[in-house]
């Protein structure tokens, strides 16, 4: 069965990158535009994995963070950060990896396939 | 110090018993017994007390008024003979202090050296305290230069906080009101302000420095660098205190220009690792469609990187607009030609975030004359900041752009964008042209409004803005159609 991954991202071509990506790497994607909708993708769809930026207008992702971490059932979801922001490394504690906008491809492909299998 | 007495007299005898009288009370006397030997003797300042009969030689008496005229401090004492004196007293008049009948008795000279001492520390008294008042003038007028032309705002301040005093400047900007409160014509308030510094100095004597926003009685606001000093009366009582501000409103402005310029470069530098990340996936999309020989996903992949490649082009040309200075190359332009390219600009990006444009351009619109370059730009970005605006807006489902262009009189032609987005409060509203103002976050520079209203402006035209927030905006960008006669100021 496919592993479904959340692609948290307000800009749309940012986002269409990520999602031909993974799906050209056999994975299924489900996709947001900010905090909100991400919360409510993941309650609908529980992923596997989920890829956060940070900054977006709203809410920020490290909010994202902070609400699914009080949820028992989503808070152990693997969380990569994707960000241009300087100190997105620190953002999200839990985080299993963080990358800097623009990010290397390869290295991102690599750290999912580690985390999910 | 014995004061020196010269006695002239041509009878010897009766000079000499004088002198030996007058020596007895501690003074030096000198005798001359002749014109030559008085006259020599009179050339030289020494003499405080010049005991004198003036009949030995008639010439004696301008050496006499001249010797008093160069000494004002030397008393003259005249001796004659009973018949003369009246003559004496016409030929030197107020010059000599005392007129006596000679023969004289030593106890009538004496009280007449006596009488001429005390008026020569007199005399001397009255001399320094004119000299210390001279000095007090010009001290005081050195103090009142420096009070009136410091280049800084100084009040005298009473327990009541009224000003008692104020020097030139602060007249010029906050009016000629001694007499009124401190805080009224700094502040433009009713009561005191609160940690005010002047009632701290008045409670321990101590100097405070505080940073103050002053309104000028024309409303206009300085920040100003404030500190107070004390000011003691005789009994060492703290009277009245003094404020002295020194405007600091051109460093904090660009203490502000450099904050918000640190801002924007974080802001452009995030901004711009967004596009480099979109452009990369342009290229992948590129590599796979090419790889898999799907031409779908080769053009879509080439409408990204163009996409982005304008984006970064774009934001390139809002920096080079901000750093330099350039004239408007105005030329007749086909209205409908020209509208039509600024929408062409934002179709992909509206189809992109399915956002649907009505547009409505009248036929027959004829020619404008503008610089097409910078008046394309400048509507771009009004388009795109609708755009920005209903993809921000959650709230609603569908979006739409109305984009009009018609005529209006007085030979203007009005660009209608009407959104129906997430709209604007009041504050955005305001600062939305301001440099470096943004709403987007790491979406937008704070450049693109406020060069396209710079761009409006210079074209003699208006940009009038109708919001609510959560509702959407309409922004109606009126422009003279030829070009106005008084274009005078560059963009920059």
């Amino acid at each position: 069965m496919k592993k479904k991954i959340l692609v948290i991202d307000d800009d749309i071509n940012i986002r269409d990158y990520l999602v031909s990506i993974f799906k050209d790497n056999g994975y299924k994607v489900i996709i947001a535009g900010n905090v909100k909708e991400g919360l409510s993708q993941t309650k609908k769809n529980t992923p596997d994995l989920i890829t956060l930026d940070i900054e977006m207008p709203g809410e920020w992702g490290p909010r994202f963070y902070q609400q699914l971490s009080q949820d028992p059932e989503l808070k152990n979801i693997p969380i990569i950060v994707i960000s241009g922001l300087p100190g997105h490394e620190c953002a999200v504690v839990k985080a299993v990896a963080s990358f800097p906008k623009p990010f290397d491809r390869e290295e991102l492909l690599k750290t999912i396939k580690e985390t999910l299998n | 110090m014995a004061k020196q007495i010269l006695f002239i007299d041509s009878e010897l005898k009766y000079a000499k018993i004088l002198k030996t009288h007058i020596e007895r009370q501690d003074y030096n006397v000198t005798t001359a017994a002749c014109f030559v030997q008085a006259r020599q003797a009179l050339e030289k300042p020494i003499w405080d007390i010049i005991i004198a009969n003036p009949f030995i030689d008639v010439k004696i008496v301008p050496c006499l008024i001249s010797a008093k005229e160069t000494n004002s401090f030397m008393q003259i004492i005249i001796l004659a003979s009973r018949g003369k004196l009246e003559t004496a007293m016409d030929l030197l008049g107020a010059c000599a202090l005392q007129y006596l009948e000679s023969p004289i008795s030593n106890k009538a000279l004496d009280l007449a050296i006596t009488s001429a001492c005390k008026n020569i520390a007199m005399n001397q008294k009255i001399s320094r305290y004119s000299e210390k008042i001279v000095n007090l003038h010009k001290e005081h007028d050195l103090l009142n230069q420096l009070f009136e032309e410091v280049p800084c705002y100084i009040s005298v301040q009473d327990k009541h906080l009224r000003i008692t005093a104020a020097n030139k400047k602060f007249k010029y900007h906050f009016g000629n009101r001694v007499g009124g409160f401190c805080y009224e014509i700094y502040k433009h308030r009713t009561s005191q302000c609160s940690d005010c510094p002047v009632v701290k100095t008045f409670h321990d004597g101590k100097s405070y420095c505080t940073e103050e926003v002053l309104t000028t009685q024309l409303g206009k606001q300085y920040n100003v660098l404030t500190q107070t000093a004390p000011i003691r009366d005789e009994y060492g009582d703290i009277s009245q205190v003094m404020e002295m501000s020194t405007n600091i409103t051109q460093i904090r402005e660009l203490q502000d220009h450099l904050i918000s310029l640190g801002l924007m470069l974080g802001s452009m530098s995030h901004g711009v690792k967004g596009m480099l990340t979109a452009l990369d996936g342009g290229i992948y999309q590129l590599e796979m469609g090419i790889g898999q020989k799907d031409n779908d996903r080769i053009v879509k992949a080439y409408g990204q990187i163009k996409l982005m490649a304008g984006r970064i082009k774009k934001m390139a040309l809002e920096m080079l607009y901000y750093t330099k200075s350039r004239e408007l190359d105005y030329k007749k332009i086909n209205i409908k030609d020209f509208s039509q390219k600024v929408v062409n600009t934002i179709k992909t990006s509206a189809k992109n975030h399915a956002i649907t444009l009505d547009i409505s351009i009248l036929e027959n619109l004829g020619k404008f004359e503008i610089d097409s370059n910078w008046m394309d730009a400048a509507l771009v970005s009004f388009l795109e900041n609708a755009i920005d605006a209903c993809v921000l807006d959650q709230d609603k489902k569908k979006h739409t752009i109305k984009f009009t262009v018609q005529k209006k009189p007085k030979e203007r032609l009005c660009f209608t964008i009407k959104d129906n987005g997430i709209g604007m409060d009041t504050e955005t509203k305001n600062k939305m042209f301001t440099l470096f103002f943004t709403s987007k976050g790491s979406q937008g520079t704070g450049l693109g409004l406020f060069i396209a209203h710079k761009v409006i402006g210079y074209h003699g035209g208006t940009v009038e803005i109708e919001s609510r927030k959560g509702k959407g905006s309409t922004f109606d960008i009126c422009l003279p159609i030829l070009k106005p006669n008084n274009i005078k100021t560059p963009i920059n």
